[in-house]
């Protein structure tokens, strides 16, 4: 005979009292295990969706004086180079530890050049990274096929007179020009299908819409092809760097680069974690105060069934009072049954949860992320589970040892 | 000095503060020898239940002293008293109070189930408690398929598996027929031939005839 046999005999007895003890540790830990899931997958979507919005990392040579701005960010002049960054950089960042993280790495080199008697900003990409980043980019036309393919930016585009944006610009859509004009161009409405550039004919493959940024008075071409343009083979002006960084070891991604490229300057884009963060934080913080709410209700609830069925038990508590069971002995025997309860609760309630948020993820996202069961979780449900029992058994607990083993002796 | 020694006790009741005070025991005085069988008799209410329970280690005292074997019990704190009850006292509920989903032989075992033995040595223990109250053949019934008498001398194998020196009965055969309360006299009378020490409650004068000796109580206090 054991504490132990005493708790599982007295379990089997009261069958119903155990299985609703057993639904209050299912219910609380399900719904935080369900809750954590989804918005670790939620936060996951929106990590994601975060980072469709361009780069978060920036990398410039260092020690410049003549700065141009690209899209807000200062880019060293051309001519006063002194650490420059090199084609092989590039490989070097993607080389880093957290090199998985890095979701696009899109080097550039930028340079005013004349185009057809202009000075005009020349910006040499990689076009499939370069797409790939500016999710935002609303292209009309297509995406360059072959090295000799630019994509003009709005204003520029209409300074050379490839798109009009005084008049009617459509001809081959037809009839209601006004319905047409201005903000939106389409390939059918390209005036021109060729640019020459330093004294090179390229082909025209999209115009930019409008950004309302930096870029509508750039031309973008391919990088090699403007290193050679500007006779700067191998260089690179900057280099934007998206990564993904769920929980944002930004901090970290931005050192890794920088020892790998230790003459460059490597910043974040502060603004950009921040928001990410910022966003992620919340939820955090909601799905945190809900879990208390759960844990808090569902103790509750385990608290009082525990202390009605102590004060049912109070003629057995006494009996085994006047045996000889110390007090210590019934706050043990309280405290088996409650750890029993709680740890089969915790695991159903880690299966109940996991099963749920599986069910429950394809609502709430729309990405294909998937929940997968973890036994590291399970662990934590059950540490849960037992730390929810022992807190909610403090005051039955008390009580039960308070019992006089006299209440053997009433009768009634 | 006696084995057991009632010295000058007194219990006050005092229910809802001072002014409801009821003295259920007064200045009771009573002394019991090792082998003794003692039975306790008087009209209800008269503090015949609250002289065993004092004597069990399960009832402080208002005023008096309680020793047995040299020990004055009332000294102890709250666990040490639990810890003499299960070395010095078999006690036998009227309504022998085993527990319903254990077996016969786990019931016999509860007092066991926190002293620091084997596994198998309580369970010969309790077999042999069984044995003595002659319901070994029955050791994994539940309660409730035992017959009223039969859950009786369950309840007295429970007070004896830990060979207890004195064993305390509140009407043990209250709850029975005439019958099955003779079997349970019968086991007591012979138990008290092995010298085993009882004190008994009961309102059955025939049930007196085994004992040694009565002590009768009236207003809470020894006639
Ligand atoms: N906890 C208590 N608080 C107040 N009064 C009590 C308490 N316990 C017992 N009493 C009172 O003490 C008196 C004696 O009770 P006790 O149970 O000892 O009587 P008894 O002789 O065993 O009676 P019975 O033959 O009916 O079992 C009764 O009047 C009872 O109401
Ligand atoms: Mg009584």
């Amino acid at each position: 005979m054991r504490l132990s046999q005493i708790a599982t005999g007295n379990l089997r007895r009261r069958k119903g009292r155990a299985a609703f003890l057993m639904l209050g540790f299912t219910m609380g830990i399900g719904t935080v295990v369900a809750l954590y899931t989804l918005s670790t997958a939620i936060k996951e979507e929106i990590g994601h969706q975060l980072d469709q919005f361009g780069a978060n990392i920036v990398i410039v040579p260092r020690a410049n004086t003549l700065a141009l701005n690209y899209g807000g960010i200062s880019v060293p002049g051309v001519s006063f180079d002194v650490g420059q960054l090199k084609a092989a950089d590039v490989e070097r960042i993607k080389s880093i530890p957290y090199k998985n993280r890095l979701s696009v790495v899109a080097p550039k080199l930028i340079g005013v050049t004349s185009v057809e008697g202009r000075e005009c900003l020349l910006v040499g990409v990689r076009f499939p990274e370069e797409l790939s980043m500016k999710k935002w980019w609303n292209l009309v036309g297509r995406r360059p096929t072959g090295i000799d393919e630019v994509i003009l930016g709005y204003e520029i585009a209409s300074q050379l007179g490839v798109i009009d944006l005084q008049g009617p610009t459509m001809p081959a859509m037809g009839d209601d020009h006004r319905a047409h004009a201005a903000t939106a161009v389409s390939k059918p409405g390209l005036l021109r299908s060729e640019i020459v550039i330093a004294g090179r004919k390229f082909g025209i493959a999209g115009i930019l819409n409008e950004t309302g940024g930096r870029e509508d008075q750039m031309i973008f071409a391919d990088l090699e092809r403007v290193q050679e343009v500007m006779d700067k083979p191998d260089e690179l002006s900057l280099v934007e760097v998206s990564a993904l960084c769920k929980d944002c070891p930004i901090d970290d991604i931005v050192a890794q680069i920088q020892e790998q490229l230790p003459t460059a300057k490597v910043a974040a884009l502060q603004q950009a974690v921040r928001a990410r963060t910022q966003t992620v934080d919340r939820l955090n913080r909601f799905s945190v105060a809900i879990a208390v709410i759960v844990l808090v209700i569902g103790g509750l609830l385990i608290m009082s069934t525990l202390m009605a069925s102590v004060i049912e038990r109070t003629r057995e508590i006494g009996v085994l009072r006047a045996v000889g069971f110390r007090k210590r002995h019934i706050v043990e025997l309280l405290l088996i049954e409650v750890g029993l309860l709680s740890v089969v609760g915790g695991l159903l309630g880690w299966l109940a949860g996991t099963g749920a948020s599986a069910i429950a993820v394809r609502h709430f996202t729309n990405s294909v992320t998937t929940v997968r069961p973890s036994l590291l979780l399970a662990g934590g449900c059950v540490a849960m589970a037992l730390l929810l029992g022992m807190v909610a058994c403090i005051f039955p607990a008390r009580r039960a040892a308070a019992l006089d083993p006299l209440e053997a002796l009433r009768h009634i | 000095m006696p084995f057991l020694v009632v010295d000058s006790i007194s219990k006050i009741y005092r229910p809802d503060g001072p002014a409801s005070a009821v003295a259920v025991l007064r200045d009771v005085t009573v002394c019991i020898e090792e082998g003794e069988f003692v039975a306790v008799m008087g009209p209800s209410g008269s503090g015949k239940t609250t002289l065993l329970s004092v004597m069990g280690a399960m009832n402080r005292p208002t005023h008096g002293r309680l020793t047995v074997d040299g020990i004055e019990v009332y000294r102890l704190s709250d666990e040490r008293l639990a810890d003499f009850r299960r070395e010095y006292v078999g006690f036998v509920f009227q309504q022998h109070h085993l527990l319903p989903f254990l077996t016969a032989l786990e019931n016999v075992s509860l007092p066991l189930a926190v002293e620091r033995i084997g596994a198998s040595e309580a369970r010969a223990r309790a077999k042999e408690a069984l044995r003595r109250v002659q319901l070994d053949d029955k050791a994994d019934r539940l309660p409730d398929q035992l017959s009223g008498g039969e859950q009786g001398r369950v309840a007295i194998a429970r007070a004896l598996v830990n060979n207890p020196p004195l064993l305390l009965a509140d009407e043990p055969t209250g709850n029975l027929d005439s019958a099955t309360g003779a079997e349970v006299m019968k086991l007591f009378a012979e138990l008290n031939a092995q010298r085993q020490s009882i004190v008994m409650v009961t309102h059955n004068p025939e049930n007196a005839v085994s004992a040694n000796r009565i002590i009768r109580l009236r207003d809470g206090r020894i006639e």
